[in-house]
């Protein structure tokens, strides 16, 4: 960072991340991504999300996305809707995914590694390992693969099919799984340390805390991961007409969901926080309620009341508080004030724990039910031996339980390879700040792309995934929400910049600045690119979208056709890449194509950073004529760019007329509808309109 | 700050009709502040070149560069090495006068030509528009005039004003555009409290020291032996 001359820090892009790859537990580029949707390389962007993330299929279908939680653009209108882009991502290019995958990798080393556990921590560092060369063995005491993610998550969520994608990807790297293995019962904790040099404990929390209440073994009474297994199994739970739930963090919302699935008139959800103080997302609340879910706030269970050894309801008391001062989880009650619910059933799903019996008799030491290991070396008391995931952070979220996966991949080949134990660093992450309210408030507003859910009705007849994928109109559009945070204007060549002033007065948002030199603030440019336009000294690139790039695209392009043989008029058309609708004017043009319809298309992201020279360019290529393509009215991302790209286009105009070729070989053309739609239209247009050039008027 | 504007292309084209490799430069300090031969102007006068040329069937070479400024020989030595080294027939200058004069002068017999009309030293009044407020006479008088002078900004560059022509604070030469000078003095000195200063007449102006005094220089003692 460098300091400006205000004082405050001027942070360069390179240096501190964007919000939302900040938020991310394992700091995915979200704005390539999401660049490389909007451009149509959907496959690029796949590449994108698996550089850290050996679960895309599954995180676009029920991350948490603290992506989204972060993301600027809720300063202006809503958040880019990064999850729905990553499923649409992962659901188109199911082959392409397949096809790129690299063989199984060789083993290099004659080091091995076992991984007890193949959940979403144990898998990424199982795979992480493998590509390192070691010899990887993951053991997993259930017939299938994915930890929680196989057996927790409702299929209404995550259906099997996503989660297969993501594995058989993770599998193809060329570990070793033995499924249906229990360390402890198949194969022993000491035999494991004989035939490995590390071992990796991922075994998560799979097992359902209890509740220490009268009841609790009555006929009736559930324990919630158990109850999420047999669902996820094919066992239906045989529930009562009426069913209540206990907790109120996400799998418990998860059970209740389920178990309005499996038939009950009537579901409760109780717990003992305050609406507010519920841990589960409030849009996996919000779902609950529209199917019918009712939920109980603040009450304790006391006791569940049994008849003839079946539940026959559950008796509440009042919950006054669930923290301490502290923070810390010491509820309070009001005995005075009681309830009493009548139901069939009950399903406790207030947490859960980790199943360590495997370790009894072992060197690695356990803590209550707790395994004793240290967050920063991931190292358990016994040497060699590590844990991630949710057995070492607690309660968490896939992705987060991917990262630790990454962070035990490192450990444990720094272990294996030095025999030492690697301290990983406290990571301190930069972002690229807040977008400053002043810059919100020039920026226009664009609503978010929703998709309806099924009818709630009709989503709890049976466990069909509710969701739609965003069609790819959809995830265009949303795409080109993102505001590509930090990749804006920046002083490209700053011994060009003349100091005019020329960027500041300009810019739509009043971003830029002199102060001897122009600069753009990261943390404020929207990227709209109209100083770079503007800029008499071409001081000024756009570092999303260089200029030069675009150029030499179009130079490339044309070199690559025989002048002699294009259709005439040839027209060169510049378009607003966001006015695509699908992938048809997207991808790259060949030299037949252009040659037989005479039209070669140069996507921009917007017009309005188009300079008289962009302008001037294409005939100078040898095209006939230049078509430029804006938005719809009012369609524009920015604000006063079609004033300042008309201006332009009229300076452009007169100069063509000195120049001998015409002014009216020039136009601008607003879209009707999507390019899609119209782009066509208007290249033919524009192509069978007669002009005499206008040499020597 | 000097001010320039862009010839007439047909103007600029007419003077390279006989060279088959032409450099435009371009100059960057004062015409890229005014936005008439930056890089960017380059670019554009290049690019039409090459096109009304190769309308004609003509293919020349066109080359482009752009320095920081055309008045330094430091800055100018590349442009007169790349003259030499490429064999270029004409050079084209986007700097005023003075970037063309200071190149004509060290460039031997490869001829230099002016791609702008160099106006007068002027300020930013508004955003895309320059207005002219000092004209270089040598001899500042502007002490005696609230600041404001009277030979640049003054149709008739009248000493002691206003003439019959001033009519509601505008000059009759151009009433939309231009200000009566002696209006805003007047207006400036009032201000000031300082009307009675109109009183003392200025006495005819020497212009010994503008231009009619020959060909002038200006040397720092410090850096410079004046002879």
């Amino acid at each position: 960072m460098e300091k400006s001359s205000s004082g405050s820090f001027k942070v360069m892009a390179g240096e501190a991340l964007a919000t939302c790859s900040a938020a991310c537990p394992v700091h995915t580029d979200t704005r390539e991504y999401v660049a490389r949707v909007s451009r149509g390389d959907y496959e690029g962007a796949l590449d994108i999300l698996l550089e850290v993330n050996p679960f895309p299929s599954v995180c676009g279908r029920i991350c948490h996305h603290p992506c989204e939680s972060r993301c600027r653009r809720t300063g202006i209108d809503e958040a880019v809707s990064l999850r729905m882009i990553k499923r649409f991502i992962v659901e188109n290019t199911r082959a392409y995914r397949i096809a790129r995958r690299k063989k199984a990798m060789r083993v290099k080393s004659d080091k091995a590694a076992a991984i007890i556990g193949a959940g979403p921590s144990g898998l990424t560092a199982a795979m992480d390992l493998a590509l390192r060369g070691y010899r990887v063995k993951v053991y997993e005491k259930d017939t299938k693969l994915g930890g929680m993610l196989a057996h927790a998550i409702p299929r209404y969520r995550l259906p099997p099919d996503a989660l297969a994608q993501d594995i058989e990807d993770i599998l193809a790297t060329g570990i070793e799984v033995h499924m249906g293995c229990s360390v402890g019962v198949d194969i022993s904790f000491e035999q494991l340390k004989k035939e490995n040099d590390a071992i990796l404990i991922a075994v998560g929390l799979a097992e359902s805390h209890s509740l220490p209440i009268p009841g609790t073994g009555s006929q009736g009474v559930f324990l919630g991961v158990t109850f999420l297994w047999d669902v996820a199994n094919g066992l239906c739970p045989q529930l009562g007409k009426r069913t209540l739930v206990i907790g109120g963090g996400n799998v418990a919302i998860d059970i209740a969901r389920a178990a309005k699935r499996l038939g009950p008139e009537k579901v409760y959800l109780a717990c003992l926080e305050s609406r507010e103080e519920m841990p589960a997302w409030k849009w996996e609340i919000a779902e609950a309620e529209e199917e019918g879910i009712e939920i109980l706030n603040s009450w304790g269970p006391k006791a569940i009341l049994e008849k003839e050894g079946a539940v026959a309801g559950i008796e509440f008391r009042r919950c006054g508080s669930v923290f301490d001062a502290q923070r810390r989880f010491s509820p309070t009650y009001d005995e005075s004030v009681t309830n009493t619910v009548e139901v069939d059933s009950v399903i406790v799903g207030i947490g859960q724990k980790a199943n360590l019996d495997f370790l009894i008799g072992s060197p690695v030491s356990v803590n209550g039910a707790r395994l004793t290991c240290d967050r920063e070396s991931m190292a358990t008391s016994e040497p060699g031996v590590f844990a991630c995931g949710e057995v070492m952070t607690g309660p968490g979220s896939a992705i987060q339980a991917v990262g630790t996966g990454h962070e035990a991949a490192r450990v444990i080949a720094h272990y294996l390879e030095t025999g030492k134990i690697l301290k990983l660093a406290n990571k301190k992450v930069i972002d690229i700040g807040e977008l400053p309210a002043a810059t919100a408030a020039e920026a226009r507003r664009f609503d978010r792309v929703c998709v309806d859910l099924t009818a709630p009705a009709e989503r709890v007849k049976d466990f069909s995934p509710i969701e739609p994928v965003y069609t790819e109109e959809e995830a265009l559009s949303e795409s080109r929400r993102c505001l590509a945070c930090a990749t804006g204007a920046h002083l490209q060549f700053p011994n060009h910049c003349a100091g005019c002033l020329t960027c500041m007065r300009i810019c739509p948002f009043g971003v830029a600045q002199v102060r001897r030199t122009a600069f753009m603030p990261v943390q404020q440019c929207q990227t709209c690119g109209l100083c770079a336009a503007e800029c008499p000294a071409f001081a000024i690139d756009v570092l999303r979208f260089p200029t030069g790039a675009m150029k030499k695209a179009m130079v490339d392009s044309v070199a690559g056709l025989d002048l002699e043989k294009v259709a005439r008029p040839f027209l060169i058309s510049y378009c607003c890449v966001n006015g695509t609708t699908s992938r048809k004017y997207l991808k790259d043009q060949s030299a037949e194509e252009i040659m037989e319809s005479g039209v070669l298309r140069v996507l921009v992201p917007c017009v309005g950073r188009l300079s008289v020279a962009d302008l001037v360019s294409p005939f100078e290529l040898g095209a006939d004529k230049v078509a430029v393509v804006s938005c719809p009215e009012d369609g524009c991302f920015y604000p006063r760019v079609e004033d300042w790209l008309s201006r332009r286009i009229n300076r452009t105009q007169k100069y063509l007329d000195e120049i001998g070729v015409g002014k009216d070989k020039l136009q601008l053309f607003r879209m009707e509808g999507s390019g899609d739609e119209s782009w066509a239209r208007i290249w033919a247009g524009f192509r069978a309109v007669n002009i005499e050039t206008a040499v020597g008027k | 700050m000097i001010v320039a504007d862009p010839k007439p292309f047909l103007q600029v084209k007419g003077y390279l009709e006989d060279f088959g490799k032409i450099l435009v430069v371009g100059c960057g300090t004062c015409t890229t502040v005014c936005l008439s031969g930056g890089e960017a102007e380059v670019q554009i006068l290049a690019s039409g070149l090459r096109i009304a040329f190769g309308k004609e069937g003509r293919q020349k070479t066109i080359l482009e560069d752009c320095i920081q400024r055309h008045c330094d020989l430091e800055f100018v030595t590349p442009i007169l090495s790349r003259v030499e080294a490429e064999g270029v027939d004409a050079v084209v200058s986007l700097a005023c006068g003075v970037g063309v004069n200071f190149l004509a002068d060290r460039l031997g017999n490869v001829p230099i030509y002016p791609g702008l009309n160099t106006t007068f030293y002027g300020a930013n009044a508004q955003q895309g528009l320059w207005t002219e407020m000092c004209a270089g006479c040598g001899s500042c008088i502007v002490a005696h005039t609230g600041g404001i002078c009277p030979v640049a900004r003054c149709s008739k560059h009248l000493l002691n004003g206003p003439c019959g022509g001033s009519e509601k604070g505008k000059c009759e030469v151009d009433p939309k555009n231009i200000e009566c000078v002696w209006q805003l003095i007047y207006d400036r000195l009032k201000r000031l409290g300082r009307l009675d200063d109109l009183r003392n007449l200025l006495p005819p102006k020497d212009w010994s020291t503008a231009s009619d005094g020959g060909v002038r220089r200006s040397a720092r003692e410090q850096l410079y032996d004046v002879k």
